[in-house]
Formats: structure tokens, C-alpha cells, sequence
């Protein structure tokens, strides 16, 4: 990391607000995003005491509902001794002097966790010296609490304002102190989120919301099927409705992010502009993709697993591991496309004039917007303005800027501000769903029932596919947790199946890791059985089993997470008829998670009574937060375990609103327990890695109940 | 032209009679608590009250609301509202926070009608709110909190 102060022209340039008293900018090296040719210095966020003691934190992450605008700021505030009361939080415009600002596997608390600790700690003994040198007494009889500087021998203090400025003159410090675990103020603390007043009285801007004078509101629809386009449109009865402005056709461009193409009408409310479209008089010509039935093709994708596939990965000698077993045991599981269904549909507004763009949208990734914007206007990317709104849930739907494309090309054609509304059914049928997925596994255990040989073939249509179309099968990268997973298996191997893509593939909450955990809990839940040994004993041998040193602290912690779920779950007591547990183990985003679920089964009537999640994400900053997002994973984990199916027909979404894309409601909802694992590992994400375990968790309970075992999620769906 | 009362105020709109309230409250009216979520009345996001009645402001004509009371979450003033806002406050209820006001809206009703509800009323009562963040045992334990306050 790099850490600054900035002046006074750089502060106003960076967020156009008005230096004062003392301001740091931070930059975070990122792992995964590592700018090429990044030179100079650019501050990822930007932190400032004004000379009256405010402390603003400008940040670039976007809010989508996961708390990462409190959760960081916790960090800084923690080391600087500032009063939480005192710290408010701004987001950042889409700008690269925020260094990337796309907000996406869990990645945000991994990245700034240190480096905001280490310019609160840093903003705090330049504080120190300032009081230090205007009492004339060592930095020594000083110390920070609490938004001032204290001494020690004579109780007199000065706050943090009145020393902002002559701290402002002093040198960064190169290595500030950090506090230790048990000196944390607000780290590790339940802490109330800065955000929440304005929900309650229904004051927080969403991008939906976002209003400028003279502005027009649009709808839209969509070319039905991935890959066709426009052949034509009568808009005559649309334009001689009441209220409608023009009808505007907007055309696909050379981006993954870019709209998928169709018709928008502009009108002056957004109804009449959703009616109008129902008057168009539409051909579209469907392109390749017109004959797509996600039923048949999850049929080829079981064929294509259970037949040898294109190897990934291998260690040991797999087939001979398998001839040698004592006994074999395979079966094959699957999974459809998902919606991500936020409940603020996608929606922007725009306004493009001859020398200006500027766009509010909720997004999670504000520059996607200025290089696929730049793109579509022939303009340069710093001319696109963007403005971050809160967003009304993402999942990963939010960092694709299909909406924002199409909400600057009507502007660019009407030639007024428009906020551009998607109906909750362009939502369902226009998405970057998640894959469509079969797995084939095959194990091989050895006299004493441990695993000796484990072959895994997986066929999906990778997220790869929807940036270069003719990728035909998931590669390497896409096996990454497979490939990682740190289970003592001598013979292992992963293949990747046939499986191109048909519509546009995106990240959907833990993406991947969904079925992963879901084929490979549920497998070894069948392999336990096989082998006449209790799951959770089965699960532990499996990690103990490891002997890889570098794996050996991530086997561990995966056992930890097993221990820990099953003791608070009560694994292994008598359950009533009917009744079972079920237990699953996954380590994703670099936190690891297992799950305990208690079902009870009546017919096809399934109820959850109690869901355990043991977690560990290293150290926890704030219980609470990470406490509701455990909980929303087992909601999204239920709800895509029961119903959740995306079925495309003739190569398009049959599904079309929340009647027959059923998610979770309230009287589904099981009492959840979260126990978090006490240790002192770095603090790592939350948003997707509580996902995986539920669903194989689920299933392993209902066969634990009833005897009955799924291998395709969801259980339940619809027929559409 | 088309005459609403509006948390207590009257409005006089041009606006077709079968344009639906969610989207006069928005567009005309900048009452963005309301929020559009599905159109067919199967998610809540759009929940307000006509005479004190909650309803999904997304299937209701603004034709058919002559002389009718609407309130939305920017006009409600009650105790019981208060102590609601209060306990999803203490609680730190909000994810995302887009369903919040809906689920608000129909939680106020629920406690004028109910004061001490069970989770079964709750279940009946909020079922038709959905939350895709999973705000779910939250909202269920700031209602009990919320009852128990205004006993």
C-alpha cells in the first residue's frame, strides 16, 4: 500500500470537496486487479479530519447492501481513536483514481483491511506529535481517545480538529503502530450502520429513484434470444398514444456489457411508456441461439459428463485408483441458469448532451459504465461522468452495464435527460445467468472407507463464454476451487465437459461455488453412507487425510468449520421420525464455511427448522454485518434449492416475474445460528461464500429424514 | 384530471385514470418510498395505504381512488409507526434496504390490527413482502420488539 497526504488542489480535484485540516489518501495494492502500467500515485480512498473535527471517509466500493461502507471505515476510525459518531462515509464517483472500483467476490475486506488500519494508526500519531509539539512534552505523556489528544500528566486535551491542521505539516509516519486484537474500539464490535436512518423513513436514493429537471422516463424491450437483433418495428400505434414522447431503437455494440439490443419507448411516466411497447410491432430476427431448450441441453450436459471429457487436472493415478478400490460408487448432479431477481430492476438515468454525459446508476462497477459509455459515444472514458446510487440488491446483476448503455443511447436520441426503468419481466428475461451445470463424480474407497481415488467431471457453459462466444467448455481458471480444495485425496482428477454457451453467463452470488459445494457435500454424503461411517467422521478424515503441508492450515480450517457446525447443531442426536440433519463443508473467497441443517419431512412437504452455520472468515469486524449476510445466504441458498430455475424455450426466458421465478418469502424462513471461529487469521469476505453450503447441506437432511435423495436442485420447480 | 389525497394533502394531476398509483407517486410526486419491484402486486416493494389499508400501489388505478386517504411511508406520523421505525433502527434491520419501506408499510398495519402478533400472524401478514437480501428474521424479530414497546 501507499499512503499520502494530499493537498489541497488534489483533494478538490479527487472529490470535489474543499480541503481542510488533514487528509490521506491510501492506495491499496490489489491482487486481483493489479492496474498494468498504474503509475504516479492514485489514492483509492481518501481520508480527511476537517479543522472542526469531521471525520469523511471517500470511498470507492460500492454499497449494495453487505455493510462494506461500514465495515471499512470501522477500521480506520478503530486505529484513529476517532468517535464513530463523528465519521461519515461518501462514495466515490466512477473514477480511476479510485484504482478499480468493482464491487464483486467478497474481495473488498480482503484488500483494504490493513491499509485502512495503517492511515487510521498513521493519522492518529501525527495527531499525537501535533499535541505533542504544542505542549512541548514528549509524544510519550500523550495519548489519543476518542476524537482528542490527552496528557497524561495534566488531563488537559485537544481535539482532533484544533490539531488537524498543524498535523497536516507533520511527516507520514512509515510504520504506525497497530493496535492489537484486544486494544479494538469498534473492530470485531456490533456498530450501527451510517446508512440505515435514511431506509426507514424511505429517503435512501437507489438508481431508480434518481430525478433531474426535464428528465422523460423510458421502458424497454428486449430481442427475445441471445445473439438476434432487430429486423423491424412499426411504432406507429405506440407514438400516437398520449404521452409518448418517441420510440427509439437501441442496437447491440461491441461489448459484453453493452445492451442486447431492442426497442425503448420514452413517454412522460413510465407506465405509459411500458404500455406504449405493448403497440409496437416488432420482427426480430432470432439468431443462432433461437433453438435453445435449457431442459434438453441439461440432458447433453449429463451425456457429456458421464463420457470421458478434456482433462484439467490430475494428481496420483485416478483410473488405477479406482480399479484397485474396495468399492466404487458415482452418481451425477445438476443444476439450472439463476436470476439474480434484485429487487430494484435494473434502472438508470442519463443524460447525453454534445459536450457532456453524465449517467446515476446503482452499480457495482462505475468504470464499466465509462469504458462501455466512451465506447458507444466515441468520447473519451474521464468525459463519462458517473454517479454511484445505492442499489436495491445486485448478486453480481449490477456489475454489468447493459442498462446503463441503453439508458445514454435513448437520451443521445431524444435529446433530454431519461430515466430508464426496467419491468420486472425484461428483468427475468434479460439477465447473466448463472450456469446451467451437470457434474459427474466417481470415488473409489479403500478397505477402511477412506477415499482413494476421486474423478469429478464438470460441464457448464463458462462466464468466459459472454466475453469470446466460441469458448465451448469451462477451462482451468473456472475449476479454480476444485482444483484448490484442500481434501487428502491421493488420486484426484477434474475434466471438463462440452457445454457452449446459449444466452449471456454472468457472476451470480458465489457463483461456481454454488454447484461445487453442492455435488461434491452431497456426494460425499452418498460415500459415507457407502462406507457405512457417520458423514461428519467421513468429512474429517477426508481433511485429517491431507498431508500436504501447504495445504494442511486450509484442511484444518475446514475441519474447524465441520467441528464447530456440528456441535452447535447437535449433530449425531436422536432425531424424531421424519426428522434429519445434514452437514456440508465449503471454502470459497478464502473463508471457509459448514453448514448444519435440520429439516423435517412430511410427503413432498419439506420444513426448515434450524440452519448452524459455523464460519471462518478470519477475524470477524463486525458480528452483526456478518451475521445478516450469513443469514441472506441461507435465504438465497433455500430459495435456489427449492424453486429457483431459469427455463429458456425456443432460445428464450420462459419465466417472466416472481409468480413463476419463486424466491423466498418470509413464512419459509428457518431459525438461523451463525458461530463464527475465534482466531487471528486477516479478515476475509462475506457476500458469497455462505451460499455453497446450504443447498447440499439441505439435501443431505431430507435424505437423512425421509431416504429420499436429490441430486438436481431445485427440488421444486415450477413448470413454466 | 384526477384529485388524490396524498398524506393529507390534496393533488390535482393530469394524469389517465388507469395509470397506476406506484407510478404517480414516483413520477409525478417524487414519493420515491414506494418502490416499483414486479408490477403485479407478488413482491410488496410498491406497499401504501389507502385508508389505512395497505395495498400494492402497482395494480391500483389512480381512477378508482377518489375521495380515498393514501398514505405512503414519507406521510406516516403515528406512535406505532415510531416505534416501528425505531425497532428497525435498534435492530439494523436493512440490507440493501429497496423492500424496507413496502415491509414497513405492512407492518404498520399488521400492529394497528394486531397488537401482540405470533409468528404465525407475522408470516400471514408479511408473506407478500419479499426480501431478496434475506432480511427475513430480522424484520420478524424488530416486530416483536416493535409490539412490545407499544404495549
Amino acid at each position: 500500500m501507499n499512503l499520502q497526504k494530499v493537498n489541497r488542489r488534489e483533494f478538490l480535484k479527487a472529490t470535489g470537496m474543499t480541503a481542510g485540516g488533514l487528509v490521506m489518501g491510501v492506495t491499496v495494492p490489489m491482487s486481483l486487479h493489479a492496474e498494468e502500467g498504474e503509475t504516479g500515485f492514485h489514492p483509492k480512498v481518501f481520508i480527511q479530519i476537517a479543522e472542526n473535527g469531521d471525520t469523511t471517509l471517500y470511498c470507492g466500493r460500492a454499497e449494495m447492501g453487505q455493510g462494506i461502507s461500514t465495515a471499512l471505515p470501522a477500521a480506520v476510525a478503530d486505529e484513529l481513536e476517532a468517535d464513530w459518531s463523528r465519521v461519515t462515509v461518501l462514495q466515490g464517483d466512477g473514477d480511476k483514481k479510485y484504482g478499480s472500483q468493482a464491487t464483486g467476490g467478497s474481495r473488498s475486506i480482503n484488500e483494504f483491511f490493513i491499509p485502512m488500519r495503517t492511515a487510521g494508526a498513521a493519522m492518529r500519531e501525527m495527531l499525537i506529535k501535533a499535541a505533542s509539539q504544542s505542549w512541548g512534552i514528549p509524544e510519550s505523556d500523550c495519548y489519543a481517545e476518542l476524537h482528542f489528544v490527552h496528557n497524561k500528566k495534566n488531563k488537559k486535551k485537544l481535539s482532533y480538529g484544533e490539531l488537524s491542521s498543524v498535523a497536516a505539516k507533520l511527516p507520514v509516519p512509515t510504520k504506525p503502530a497497530l493496535k492489537s486484537k484486544d486494544q479494538f474500539r469498534y473492530i470485531g464490535k456490533p456498530l450501527t450502520r451510517h446508512d440505515q436512518d435514511e431506509v426507514v423513513v424511505g429517503k435512501r436514493t437507489y438508481g431508480i429513484d434518481t430525478k433531474i429537471p426535464g428528465l422523460k422516463y423510458a421502458a424497454i424491450t428486449h430481442v427475445p434470444v441471445y445473439g438476434g437483433k432487430l429486423k423491424s418495428v412499426d411504432k406507429t400505434g405506440a407514438l400516437k398514444m398520449k404521452g409518448v414522447v418517441d420510440v427509439v431503437e437501441v442496437e447491440r455494440i461491441k461489448s459484453p456489457f453493452s445492451s442486447l439490443g431492442g426497442v425503448a419507448v420514452v413517454a412522460d411516466n413510465t407506465w405509459t411508456a411500458q404500455q406504449a411497447l405493448k403497440k409496437l410491432k416488432i420482427e426480430w430476427d432470432l439468431g443462432e441461439h433461437k433453438g435453445y431448450d435449457s431442459k434438453t441441453y441439461l440432458q447433453d450436459l449429463i451425456k457429456n459428463v458421464e463420457s470421458p471429457a478434456e482433462k484439467i487436472f490430475s494428481r496420483g493415478d485416478v483410473d488405477k485408483g479406482l480399479e484397485e478400490a474396495a468399492t466404487r460408487h458415482s452418481a451425477s448432479y445438476t443444476g439450472g441458469h439463476l436470476s439474480h431477481s434484485p429487487m430494484e430492476p435494473m434502472a438508470s438515468l442519463a443524460w447525453v448532451q454534445d459536450d457532456s454525459c453524465e449517467i446515476w446508476a446503482s452499480t457495482q462497477n462505475p468504470q464499466q459504465i465509462q469504458q462501455v459509455i466512451a465506447i458507444f459515444l466515441g468520447r473519451k472514458e474521464e468525459d463519462i461522468v458517473v454517479h454511484v446510487t445505492a442499489a436495491g440488491g445486485a448478486f453480481g446483476r449490477k456489475g454489468k452495464c447493459d442498462y446503463v448503455h441503453e439508458a445514454a443511447a435513448i437520451s443521445k436520441a431524444v435529446g433530454v435527460p431519461v430515466q430508464l426503468t426496467w419491468s420486472r419481466e425484461e428483468d427475468m428475461r434479460t439477465g447473466y445467468y448463472h450456469s446451467i451445470n451437470a457434474q459427474h463424480l466417481e470415488a473409489g474407497l479403500d478397505k477402511d472407507g477412506n477415499i482413494s481415488a476421486w474423478l469429478q467431471r464438470a460441464a457448464f457453459p463458462s462466464i468466459g463464454s459472454t466475453f469470446n462466444p466460441s469458448l465451448d467448455r469451462a477451462n482451468e481458471r473456472d475449476f479454480t476451487r476444485p482444483i484448490a480444495h484442500p481434501y487428502g485425496i491421493a488420486n484426484y482428477k477434474l475434466e471438463s465437459g462440452h457445454a457452449p454457451a446459449h444466452t449471456r453467463i454472468g457472476w451470480y452470488r458465489a457463483v461456481y461455488d454454488i454447484f461445487y459445494g453442492f455435488a461434491t457435500n452431497v456426494f460425499t454424503d452418498e460415500l459415507a453412507q457407502k462406507a457405512g461411517i457417520d458423514t461428519l467422521t467421513f468429512l474429517r478424515n477426508i481433511y485429517d487425510n491431507n498431508k500436504d503441508p501447504v495445504l494442511a492450515k486450509s484442511a484444518s480450517r475446514c475441519r474447524g468449520v465441520l467441528d464447530l457446525a456440528a456441535k452447535k447443531g447437535s449433530w449425531g442426536k436422536k432425531m424424531p421420525k421424519n426428522h434429519g440433519l445434514g452437514i456440508a463443508v465449503h471454502y470459497s473467497y478464502n473463508s471457509y464455511l459448514a453448514m448444519l441443517v435440520h429439516v423435517e419431512t412430511k410427503g413432498d412437504d419439506i420444513k426448515v427448522h434450524r440452519v448452524d452455520c459455523a464460519v471462518d472468515c478470519g477475524l470477524v469486524l463486525n458480528p452483526d454485518i456478518a451475521t445478516a449476510q450469513m443469514e441472506g445466504a441461507v435465504v438465497m441458498g433455500l430459495s435456489l434449492s427449492l424453486r429457483e430455475d431459469v427455463t429458456f424455450r425456443d432460445g428464450a426466458v420462459v419465466n417472466s416475474n416472481y409468480h413463476d421465478y419463486p424466491v423466498l418469502r418470509h413464512n419459509e424462513m428457518p431459525e438461523v445460528h451463525v458461530h463464527f471461529v475465534d482466531n487471528d487469521e486477516s479478515p476475509t469476505g462475506l457476500g458469497e461464500p455462505g451460499v455453497p453450503t446450504f443447498a447440499p447441506a439441505f439435501i443431505n437432511a431430507i435424505y437423512a429424514a425421509s431416504g429420499k435423495r436429490y441430486r438436481s436442485i431445485p427440488i421444486k420447480p415450477m413448470s413454466v | 384530471m384526477i384529485n388524490l389525497k396524498i398524506n393529507g394533502k390534496e393533488h390535482n394531476l393530469d394524469v389517465e385514470a388507469d395509470v397506476p398509483l406506484v407510478w404517480v407517486l414516483r413520477d409525478y410526486l417524487g414519493l420515491n418510498a414506494v418502490k416499483f419491484g414486479c408490477g403485479i402486486a407478488v413482491c410488496g416493494a410498491c406497499t401504501v395505504h389507502v385508508d389505512n389499508k395497505p395495498v400494492r400501489s402497482c395494480v391500483v388505478p389512480v381512477g378508482s381512488l377518489k375521495d380515498k386517504q393514501i398514505t405512503t411511508l414519507e406521510g406516516v406520523e403515528s406512535d406505532i409507526a415510531a416505534k416501528i421505525k425505531k425497532a428497525w433502527l435498534d435492530l439494523q434491520v436493512p440490507q440493501c434496504g429497496y423492500c424496507q419501506p413496502g415491509q414497513i408499510m405492512s407492518v404498520i398495519n399488521l400492529l394497528e390490527t394486531n397488537p401482540n402478533p405470533d409468528d404465525a400472524d407475522i408470516d400471514d401478514a408479511m408473506s407478500g413482502n419479499l426480501c431478496r437480501c434475506g432480511t427475513y428474521l430480522k424484520i420478524r424479530e424488530a416486530i416483536h420488539v416493535a409490539a412490545e414497546s407499544i404495549k
